[in-house]
């Protein structure tokens, strides 16, 4: 349960800082060496369960505060990338 | 109103409880939720309306059962009325809600009409708020100890819902001894957390309601977000918290990121843990969290058999020995000692048999497993609860592993079987095993499936394919995590197969991989929850 940058290394496929943060998470929590953007979160072995650690990692980093509901519209990194751009532009506009 | 008791006999009924706690505080909140508060008055006069709906003696009544107050209308109204509480996810697969109301013998349901419909069943409103509540409470139906209270659905070996029935005189003797341990009264707020499908949810509801003290909703409860869920916990005044213990762990991971000054809500004086054992390393987490040491952390242990909890010990806090001891990480953590009304007894082979008033009825149905798990010993009735343990001298049982092949997934009891027995089920499977793994720093289930031999080429059933076969009988917690097709299964000397074996040989081969392609020639892997 380190809560450091799994021992694979990051593959940052593309200039998406907020995606790879996103896609590091997904990796973490999962503990799979390589999710894809589109990754499904619960195809990937997650459940309700470990979805709160994606969710205090978003709290965390990003300081938005997703719910279960929220996440399960579009549970992949892409999807959560989405969300938090969106809610992040919204606390910015305020 | 109480023909059957008073509250603080034994014996006493668990309604009689609730009215009698109604008529001594009836403007006292006892259900608060976003939309509504309800008075103990109003929850009386709430239960007693769907009681008459009911008419006398229901028998076994279906409930669509979600975090809502009106699922707990429904509680008290079915057993107001003299009937049998059967709770129903209506997320659960259709065909499995089937097989629980038949297996049951419900006539009516109290939820949607909709689902009613599908299940061919009587249909009945659920009582939410009365906008005018008043007249005399009406007197509840007499009931005998022996009459039944609930019907709950366990897992079992044959692929069918195992259902276990429980008389009230069980719910009755356990809730008494709950209202001792937790020390709840009428300034106490209980969050209601559990799912109101499996008994943990009576832990909160039944203490609460006979004791004056409040039944707190809050959707943030099940939103996944702690920063969520602590803030509710504060805005509402909750001071007793009921977790999954998988849940717990979780929770002490957010807040030992935090550092050691993470506070915790103000108003809390009681978290009670069960369903599965403390990680130690979770405790030592929890006791370094300098606001950790005013809050009782009580850990429990119960089967559904043996109703909610039947032995408990409060692990750290103020009501430990040495309050504000930091917990040694590798330190197990005892299940507890017995409760008050609990008859205990550790077979030779270290089985530990559970006696006294709170022991369910038993399997309905199902004679021959009730007589496996339902034993007499000296002239007396014990249940075999399949868990190895050990005493302390002080009275204090350690768990030492399982007798059999059950398994916790997230603090609901699986039996691996029922999952192979559904895989079987699919025309192209021909073997099966799954078992239990630490996947992702929880327990989870894994499958091992082979296909079935066929000589016309046909190509094996893919993963997917496998897990929307199983999605379509079983609910989510006996849906493997993970699910692989795999050319044969490890078998013991004896020639069975060998569930933990199969994994170690297949397990390692697929935790790195996510695809869901599926050859004839190597393992694939599909992981869902």
């Amino acid at each position: 349960m380190s809560l450091d940058t799994p021992a694979a290394a990051p593959a940052p496929s593309d200039t998406d800082p907020l995606l790879d943060s996103l896609t590091a998470v997904f990796r973490r929590v999962l503990e799979l060496a390589e999710v894809p953007a589109d990754g499904n979160f619960f195809l990937l072995g997650g459940d309700s369960l470990v979805a709160t650690r994606v969710l205090s990692a978003v709290a965390r980093t990003h300081g938005v505060e997703l719910t279960f509901d929220e996440f399960l519209v579009d549970p992949t990194p892409a999807g959560l990338a989405a969300r938090v751009a969106a809610a992040t532009a919204v606390a910015g506009a305020r | 109103m109480s023909k059957n008791g008073g509250v603080d006999q034994a014996g006493s009924d668990l309604f009689d409880a609730f009215a009698d706690t109604a008529l001594r505080w009836p403007e006292r909140v006892a259900v608060e939720s976003p939309g509504s508060t309800l008075s103990y008055r109003q929850l009386a006069l709430s239960a007693s309306r769907l009681a008459a709906a009911l008419g006398d003696r229901p028998g076994p009544v279906a409930v669509s059962a979600g975090h809502a107050p009106e699922t707990v209308v429904a509680l008290l109204g079915v057993l107001a009325a003299g009937g049998t509480y059967v709770p129903l996810d209506p997320a659960f697969p259709l065909e499995r809600q089937r097989r629980m109301v038949a297996a049951a013998r419900c006539t009516a349901l109290v939820g949607a009409a909709g689902q009613a419909a599908a299940l061919g069943l009587a249909h009945v409103e659920p009582v939410g708020e009365l906008p005018h509540p008043d007249g005399e409470l009406p007197a509840a139906v007499a009931v005998g100890p022996e009459d039944p209270a609930y019907l709950l659905f366990t897992s079992g070996s044959t692929g069918q819902p195992k259902p276990v029935l429980t008389p009230r005189r069980a719910v009755s003797a356990v809730v008494g001894s709950l209202r001792g341990l937790f020390g709840v009264g009428p300034a106490d707020r209980v969050l209601q957390f559990a799912s109101l499908n499996w008994d943990t949810c009576f832990e909160e509801i039944l203490p609460a309601l006979t004791s004056g003290a409040r039944l707190v909703f809050d959707p943030e409860a099940h939103s996944a977000s702690f920063p969520r869920l602590l803030r509710a916990v504060e805005r509402r005044g909750v001071t007793v918290l009921d977790l999954p213990t998988a849940f717990w762990h979780e929770l002490v991971l957010h807040l030992a990121e935090d550092g050691p000054d993470a506070e915790l809500p103000s108003c809390l004086r009681l978290v009670v843990i069960g369903g599965e054992a403390a990680d130690p390393a979770r405790l030592a987490d929890w006791s370094r969290l300098a606001d950790s040491a005013r809050i009782r952390l009580l850990n429990t242990y119960g089967c559904t058999e043996t109703t909610l909890i039947t032995h408990a010990v409060d692990l750290l806090g103020p009501d430990t020995p040495e309050p504000g001891r930091p917990w040694d990480a590798a330190e197990r953590a005892p299940i507890g000692r017995a409760l008050p009304h609990v008859e205990e007894l550790v077979t030779a082979e270290g089985e530990l048999l559970i006696g006294g008033p709170a022991l369910a009825s038993g399997y309905p149905g199902l004679p021959e497993t009730t007589a496996e798990r339902f034993v007499e010993r000296a002239g007396r009735r014990w249940f075999r609860t399949g868990d190895r343990v050990s005493r302390a001298p002080d009275g204090v049982l350690a768990h030492r592993g399982r007798i059999d092949h059950e398994v916790k997934i997230r603090g609901i009891r699986v039996d691996p079987a029922e999952v192979e027995t559904a895989l079987g089920a699919h025309p192209r499977v021909g073997l099966a095993a799954v078992t239990a793994t630490t996947l992702a720093g929880r327990t989870a289930l894994v499958a091992y499936v082979v296909p079935r031999p066929r000589g016309d080429g046909e190509a094996p059933p893919t993963t997917e394919e496998l897990l929307r076969h199983l999605r379509e009988f079983l609910p989510e917690h006996l849906v493997p995590s993970r699910l692989t097709v795999v050319p044969d299964l490890a078998r013991t000397t004896g020639g069975k197969i060998d569930r933990a074996a199969s994994h170690r040989l297949y397990g390692s081969t697929s935790t790195s991989t996510s695809t869901t392609t599926s050859t004839t020639t190597s393992t694939s892997t599909a992981v869902l929850s």
